[in-house]
């Protein structure tokens, strides 16, 4: 078991980057703060994985990324609940905040053929480097541009349109194990499949961030 | 002395990297897990009831509907992670299904809306998040040193001691184990029995399934 130097010199300073979070996360005693720390801690889990620097530990990287994002976010989400809580306890009203509309200029001149070619270039790489493409396209045209308003059955159509495209992705990949010979097919259903997919959760996050920016709800 | 710890393979599914196998082990762990997802999920939810202390009164805690049936949903999934966990045969996927296991017990728990209760599900969900760099750092010690993740293969090969001993405190820390069990004690005087039992019931089958990898590497 011969390992090498770089990966041993790596390691060392992965742990001892832990360690230092391990430390702080002991002495710190307000709650947001231990969070904010272990969401550090995450971050080293990724450089551990990283650090291996395979092929397969490059793919494992994505759902360790995912996995400590989602505890986060549930602990977040906890640590909000359990707060709020409280102070209903102590009788405290408390009270949405409102958001005034930041009205940046840029939004309304620029041009929107830049939408458009990137629309058109994801669209060409597919994928999901291509449905990241794409959606940054429909976020700008959306973010700039787009006025209408969005009820809750074009959010849901537009949600089944991506859950749809994601299991065509994952019929793809089946394909590629069940029957190989048919791998040109299974690739553009998978590639296909994950461009809108990706494209798709970009523009809805893309009319939330509008809204938000102009101040509606 | 050790070999075979499982039992004899029954069977071998040859899938790309990952090889999943069949133990009598693995596969009655599988069916128990199943079995107690679905006992779990047809369980009728309990009432609490607290004795009101040195006096002959008794208050009743009456969960709402929409509590139960996020707590019931949970269930259910943490019951698939668990027996995913038990049946598994690549050791990146057994720590990605423990830290699922991890997250929806604290969904289990978090439905519950007391202070006391969310400071507990804060202080495990915060345990849980430290323990994902033991977990996922002995995956990649692994990956690092033996050059795979498939526990078929592993048990020909060895790993360093460290990996093994990462691997013990992430699945602890992760379960709210010993060492860590004061994080998770309070957690269990939320109303709502079946689903309670849930919480313990795959922490004792997940160290179950670790002392098992733990033999075999």
């Amino acid at each position: 078991m011969e390992l090498s130097e770089a990966y041993q010199f790596g390691m060392i300073i992965a742990m001892g980057a832990a360690f230092i979070t391990f430390l702080g996360f002991a002495r710190e005693k307000r709650d947001l703060h231990r969070l904010v720390i272990s969401d550090m801690v995450a971050g080293i889990t990724l450089v551990i994985v990283a650090i291996v620097g395979t092929d397969l530990a490059e793919c494992l990287i994505l759902p360790t990324l995912v996995v400590s994002v989602a505890e986060v976010l549930a602990i977040a989400e906890i640590l909000i609940h359990k707060e709020e809580l409280k102070l209903r306890e102590e009788g405290v009203i408390i009270s949405t905040p409102n958001y005034s509309p930041l009205g940046i200029e840029v939004f309304q001149s620029s041009s929107i053929i830049v939408a458009l070619i990137l629309i058109i270039y994801g669209a060409i790489l597919t994928g999901f480097t291509g449905g990241a493409v794409a959606g940054v396209g429909m976020v700008y045209y959306l973010l700039t541009r787009w006025d209408g308003k969005i009820t809750k059955d074009f959010w849901d159509g537009i949600s089944s349109v991506s859950g749809i495209a994601w299991t065509l992705w994952l019929v793809g990949f089946l394909l590629f194990f069940i029957v190989p010979e048919f791998w040109l097919f299974a690739l553009f259903l998978s590639g296909g499949g994950l461009v809108v997919k990706v494209a798709t959760k970009f523009g809805l996050i893309g009319i939330e961030g509008r809204d938000s920016m102009r101040g509606e709800s | 002395m050790l070999e075979g710890i499982g039992g004899e393979i029954l069977g071998v599914i040859r899938f790309g990297d990952i090889v999943p196998y069949i133990t009598p082990f693995t596969l009655s762990m599988f069916i128990l897990a199943l079995t107690l997802t679905v006992l779990l999920a047809l369980a009728k939810p309990e009432n609490q009831i607290l004795m009101v202390f040195g006096k002959d009164k008794y208050s009743l805690i009456k969960p709402t509907i929409e509590e139960m049936k996020f707590r019931r949903f949970m269930v259910i999934v943490c019951g698939l992670a668990l027996s995913g966990a038990m049946i598994t045969g690549d050791l990146f996927n057994f720590t990605l299904f423990v830290t699922l296991v991890g997250i929806t017990n604290i969904g289990i728990i978090a439905a519950v809306r007391r202070p006391y209760v969310l400071e507990a599900a804060f202080q495990y969900g915060l345990i849980c998040t430290l323990a994902s760099l033991p977990l996922f750092g002995a995956a990649a010690i692994v990956l690092g040193t033996a050059g795979t993740l498939s526990l078929h293969e592993l048990e020909t090969l060895s790993v360093l001691p460290m990996a093994k001993i990462l691997l013990a405190f992430g699945v602890a820390g992760e379960t709210g184990i010993a060492p860590f069990y004061a994080a998770k004690a309070e957690v269990f005087r939320a109303p709502g029995a079946p689903y309670i039992l849930m919480v313990h019931l795959s922490a004792i089958m997940v160290v179950i399934r670790t002392a098992e990898i733990l033999l075999l590497l």
